[in-house]
């Protein structure tokens, strides 16, 4: 009766927590705004009542070479700058980032007394002068707006140093800067900053009636249509373009300096290319109104007056059609004539580039209704600037809605979660076959908690290959791109090998060492994702470098090689399991299952160091076959790829070892552990040694817990030959006696 | 059935008995061993990576019988260990034992039986990679070949390796070029040519020197003492011998202090310096060093010109250069292509436009060329031009490990297949 009470219990609370597991994996909570099932959804309707958010984080921008919803901007800024996807208000409330966002483009006055800026280190703190017990880590703009100069100047002179040599305050006011070089831009991106003409080159009366002025002008295009009415009057009398016409030339020097330079403060592109353009480019307004600069400013001083003013008069004087090719052949044909250059510029800027952007105003409209809190303004003008965008900026944007729901969902951030609960539920399982007394029920308890262990990997598992599915959808790659979806990819292929085996043999340790790397990965790559040295955009999802631009290569080897890691990190990892079982063992001198056990997991990790072998051999032979395609070696001993081939090597000498006798159960197991310290060296160790073709950043910050993982695999495998070491003292004190 | 296997083994112990002497070679803790010193040798030869560059560790300890380690002055205790110095097992002598160790493997311990085929599949491809790797290491050329947008060029450089070139430009429309590799440099001692109207000795030769010009009061030390004619005595510059850096931004001035004879009189001692990025930099470093990009010798009517520079390799056909490309990601430094588009004039007049990008190199008679570095503002290319005639071999190897492991793997597929559907059975 009792027995069957007891297991009863225990199976009502296993059915509980599997509902509990899915309700977690599919239905949105406090820190994951969607839902699985918001995929699948429309877009949320809103009303007239409250400015819609939701729909103005879906308008789609062009940051960091991708179009994507400025939701994505929001979180990835905040994220540089916060280590999280929130603000903190004055209550001490978080603020969502698109609300964030809004506030710095439209009312940057509330966005600055927001806490946006993360500051750990002392040193810096005591730049600032606050203390981390008194006045916590997050600070606002406000906050930190006294210093600036001062931050300024100390990141000045850290950055003049070299990389090697600079220490971690050097490291954290460097940082700091570029976070506030990134809060100043985005605040810039829809307005200009303020007119500050030189008098000394500039006839100030001429230009003021010109300015933006808040009582007589609508809004800031006014200032815009006036630019253009000049250069349209000089595009229709080219002759007016000549030297000493300072009532035109005076201004619309002036203009074209201070617009394209707004383009160096703005973060994002907000212009979809025009109608019927080809190639596509986005624009930023400073853009939209002047082009760019073709050379450094600093280029200018060199240009010959006399030359260039010619040279732009001819230009605007030519037709319509023809002055497009003379531009681009002037860019391919002049590209040592800063004249030329600049001339060919302003042509573009007093000729092709007409009118005012509908969307720049657009923008304008959204910022009065946004301070003037008017809902419905607000939300019309979303609608609008969301039509004109999905008309002009074709195919680009199809993913928009899809990577809106995505961020949302934060699939990672899930699965995290969810492989913590299935360790803890498996160690439990563990402990309840221990200490429950035989034929108490306890094989059926145990039993209970693993499977619902094992039914909750599955549904985790979802949640987790939905992630990397949906980042191959946004990005149309293969799943790993980069170091963070390394570990993504990693942590998977692990997890899915677990569940694998688990289901053929119901122990739950692989339930509990995939769940174990399924959320070491996973913490891996979240802090990868924040290593803003690494990933300075704070977009996982950043643009490929030329000479990983190849699908088929990145399917491949990278795919493969990243599936001999994992493999090779579970197959250490059972080897940590058999460790800590068999030390549990000794120290409760129980004996029952020991030998079973043993065999099992020795042959699960014979097993699984066969797949790391193939796997890891397979993938650096594909390895050298691409090096030979793009470089014409196929293996130039290059820090990454000798990783690899030690990698190799030593799955070789593990099954080896077992071959010939050598290894047996403790001996392989403590191999096995060994690989975890190859594959970290080769996985991490490398890239920190800052040579070589795979380098991909300066990774100093990791170096600390790399050594403390590599430490820890030590001790382990140390632990592994405690008993022997003991029984051998102990036979040896014996024996004299 | 119990014949079968009896077969195979009564092979292999025949096999054991005639080559009883190679047993003790094919011990699998040798394997084990020699392994176990592979991983040494490949850590610590891409630490050393940091410290002498990839090519410098590469000469030291894969392409060499052993190599000798220093314990990093950075690492802990690194101030009391630094000055040991540790030998570490080479390239040549690992991969050496080891393929001798396989040989031996799969004459007296490999079964060659179907079950095992995969196996000796796998061995052989993993034999094959480290032939070709030797081999690979042994005859591999690299060299680079510049080209400015609109002009074209048929002739390679080394990366590594100057030759000291002799040009007479007197007929307008021919140039005649002898050059000294950098082996008879080092060998120093007296050259003469049919093609030359003087002797040449060559006095003192470094792969890499400092220089630095000297008031004209002063008497320059050093290799450049003795020297009386050309550049580097008007310019009067002292050279400070250096070793070869290895690193891939290693700017190596290798230099050359020579005499030229006619029969037995001295016509004078001259000294060259080559300029890593190409001697037309002289001019823009010091525009009285510009002459070191051609040194006129005048001898008997005719004009000739001495320069040290990186060894040259012509080619019987030449690739001219029509443009580049070199694009961002907008808003990003981020690349995505480096693209040059080029025609190559062949031999008989023949031509062909070719694009020469990322992951898409030019083949041509042997060569390949790749997309290496690029100048967008100067409008000029530079591929990097590999010969490697054993390019073919890890191909082949990689097929027989894929075999071999495919092999392997379906032969426990199936027995696992067999058993499952056998325990099913009985269960049943």
């Amino acid at each position: 009766m009792n027995k069957k009470k007891k297991s009863n219990r225990l199976r009502i609370l296993s059915w509980l927590l599997v509902i509990c597991g899915l309700y977690f994996v599919f239905f949105p909570n406090k820190y994951t705004s969607s839902s699985f099932f918001d995929f699948f959804k429309g877009e949320p309707v809103g009303t007239d009542e409250s400015i819609n958010l939701d729909a103005f984080s879906r308008i789609p921008v062009l940051r960091g070479g991708r179009v994507k919803p400025i939701d994505s901007v929001a979180r990835n800024t905040l994220l540089v700058l916060r280590n999280k996807r929130t603000a903190i208000d004055s209550n001490g409330s978080d603020v969502p980032a698109v609300k964030w966002l809004a506030d710095l483009l439209f009312a940057p006055e509330r966005a600055d007394s927001l806490k946006t800026f993360l500051i750990d280190h002392d040193q810096v703190l005591g730049l600032i002068g606050k203390k981390l017990a008194k006045d916590g880590k997050y600070f606002s703009y406000l906050d930190l707006e006294p210093f600036v100069e001062e931050i300024e100047k100390s990141a000045q002179e850290a950055g003049r140093l070299e990389r090697e040599n600079r220490n971690y305050f050097h490291q954290n006011i460097i940082e700091l800067y570029h976070g506030l070089v990134l809060y100043r831009n985005l605040k810039t991106t829809l307005t200009p900053p303020p007119h500050a003409p030189s008098s000394a080159v500039h006839d100030h009366s001429r230009l003021s009636p010109l300015f933006y002025n808040s009582e007589t002008d609508g809004a800031r295009s006014d200032e815009y249509q006036r630019f253009r009415n000049l250069t349209s009057d000089l595009a229709n009398n080219p002759e007016k373009v000549r030297m000493g016409n300072n009532e035109a030339m005076g201004p619309l020097m002036y203009f074209i300096d201070y617009y394209a330079r707004y383009n160096l403060y703005a973060e994002f592109f907000p212009l979809p290319p025009e109608m019927g353009e080809s190639g596509g480019k986005w624009r930023k307004i400073g853009e939209s109104l002047v082009g760019t600069e073709p050379l450094d400013s600093k280029e200018k001083a060199k240009i010959e007056p006399a030359r260039f003013i010619s040279t732009v008069q001819a230009l605007v004087a030519s037709p319509d059609e023809e002055l497009p090719n003379q531009i681009k052949s002037i860019r391919q044909n002049l590209k040592m004539d800063p004249t030329a250059l600049f001339a060919a510029q302003y042509a573009e800027a007093i000729k092709l580039r007409k009118g005012v952007d509908p969307i720049i105003e657009n923008y304008e409209q959204l910022e009065s209704a946004y301070r003037a809190g008017d809902a419905q303004t607000f939300n019309e003008t979303v609608q609008n600037i969301r039509e004109e965008i999905n008309q002009r900026a074709g195919a680009e944007i199809s993913t928009i809605a899809f990577e809106k729901t995505y961020n949302g969902y934060e699939p990672f951030y899930r699965s995290s979660i969810g492989y913590l609960w299935i360790f803890l539920i498996a160690c439990a399982s563990w402990l309840i076959s221990v200490y429950l007394k035989p034929g108490d029920g306890q094989s059926g308890a145990a039993r209970t908690l693993l499977n619902c262990a094992y039914l909750l990997t599955g549904l985790v598992l979802i949640a987790h290959t939905f992630g990397l599915a949906g980042r191959m959808y946004i990005e149309g790659r293969p799943p790993v791109t980069n170091l963070y979806s390394s570990a993504l990819f990693i942590s998977w292929g692990a997890v899915v090998l677990c569940f694998l085996t688990e289901k053929f043999l119901r122990l739950g340790i692989a339930s509990a060492m995939g769940s174990l790397i399924g959320f070491g990965g996973l913490v891996v790559a979240h802090n990868l994702s924040i290593d803003s040295s690494l990933n300075p955009s704070g977009d996982t999802m950043e643009m490929m470098r030329a000479v990983l631009d190849s699908n088929f290569w990145l399917a491949t080897h990278v795919v493969t090689i990243t599936i001999g890691y994992s493999t090779t990190f579970l197959a250490g990892f059972l080897g940590i399991a058999y460790v800590f079982s068999m030390l549990f063992r000794k120290l409760t001198r129980s004996k029952k299952k020991g030998k079973d056990l043993d065999r099992t997991l020795v042959s699960m990790i014979f097993g699984i160091t066969c797949f790391s072998l193939f796997f890891s051999l397979v993938g650096t032979v594909l390895g050298g076959i691409w090096a030979d395609q793009s470089w014409g070696r196929f293996w130039g001993w290059d820090a990454k790829e000798n990783g690899a081939l030690l990698i190799v090597i030593w799955n070789a000498i593990i099954l080896h070892a077992r071959w010939a006798g050598i290894a047996k159960v403790r001996g392989l197991s403590a191999l096995a552990i060994f690989g975890n310290v190859v594959t970290a060296w080769s996985y991490f160790g490398t890239n920190m040694l800052g040579v070589g073709l795979h380098s991909y950043g300066f990774m100093d910050k990791a170096f600390v817990p790399l050594m403390a993982f590599i430490g820890s695999q030590v001790a382990i495998i140390g632990l592994a030959y405690l008993p022997a070491f003991f029984s051998l003292l102990f036979k040896k004190s014996s024996k004299p006696a | 059935m119990p014949e079968k296997p009896k077969k195979s083994i009564s092979s292999l112990s025949e096999r054991r008995k005639r080559f009883a002497w190679l047993i003790p070679f094919a011990n699998l803790r040798i394997t084990l061993t020699l392994l176990s010193f592979s991983m040494i040798l490949i850590f610590v030869a891409t630490l050393e990576q940091v410290r002498i560059g990839i090519r410098g560790a590469q000469a030291e300890f894969f392409e060499s019988m052993y190599g000798i380690w220093y314990y990093p002055t950075q690492f802990w205790g690194g101030e009391y260990f630094d000055s040991i110095p540790i030998p570490i097992p080479g390239g040549y002598l690992l991969g050496g034992l080891l393929i001798l160790n396989l040989l031996a493997a799969f004459i007296t311990r490999f079964q060659w039986t179907g079950k095992k085929m995969g196996i000796q599949f796998i061995h052989l491809g993993i034999i094959m990679l480290l032939v070709g790797q030797l081999a690979t290491q042994a005859m591999q050329e690299e060299s680079r070949m510049q080209i400015n947008k609109g002009e074209s060029k048929n002739y390679l450089e080394r990366f590594h390796g100057v030759e000291l070139a002799f040009i007479d430009v007197t007929d307008a429309q021919t140039e005649r070029v002898v050059a000294l590799p950098e082996a008879l440099l080092e060998q120093g001692g007296l050259h003469y040519s049919e093609d030359l109207p003087f002797k040449v000795r060559v006095l003192d030769f470094g792969p890499n020197c400092e220089f630095n010009s000297l008031p004209p009061a002063s008497k320059a030390k050093g290799p450049t003492e003795g020297v009386n004619r050309g550049v580097i005595q008007s310019a009067n510059l002292e050279i400070r011998p250096k070793p070869e850096d290895f690193s891939s931004e290693g700017m190596n001035f290798g230099y050359v202090v020579f005499e030229l004879l006619e029969g037995a009189e001295s016509l004078g001692t001259w000294a060259a310096i080559s300029h890593p990025a190409g001697n037309h930099w002289w001019a823009q470093i010091n525009p009285k060093m510009g002459d070191l990009a051609f040194q006129p010798i005048r001898m008997n009517g005719r004009l000739w010109g001495a320069t040290l520079r990186p060894e040259r390799e012509y080619l019987p056909y030449s690739i001219e250069l029509l443009g580049i490309a070199n694009e961002f990601y907008q808003g990003t430094d981020i690349p995505f292509n480096f693209e040059s588009e080029i025609v190559l004039n062949m031999e008989k007049n023949e031509s062909r436009r070719a694009l020469v990008y990322m992951n898409t190199p030019l083949r041509h008679e042997g060569k390949t060329f790749y997309q290496y570095q690029m100048n967008k503002s100067a409008d000029y290319t530079v591929f990097q031009v590999v010969r490697n005639p054993s390019w073919l071999v890890p191909y082949i190897a990689c097929i027989l490990v894929s075999i071999g492991l495919l092999w392997q793997f379906s032969f426990h597929l199936v027995r696992f297949l067999n058993k499952n559907s056998g325990a099913n059975r009985a269960a049943a």
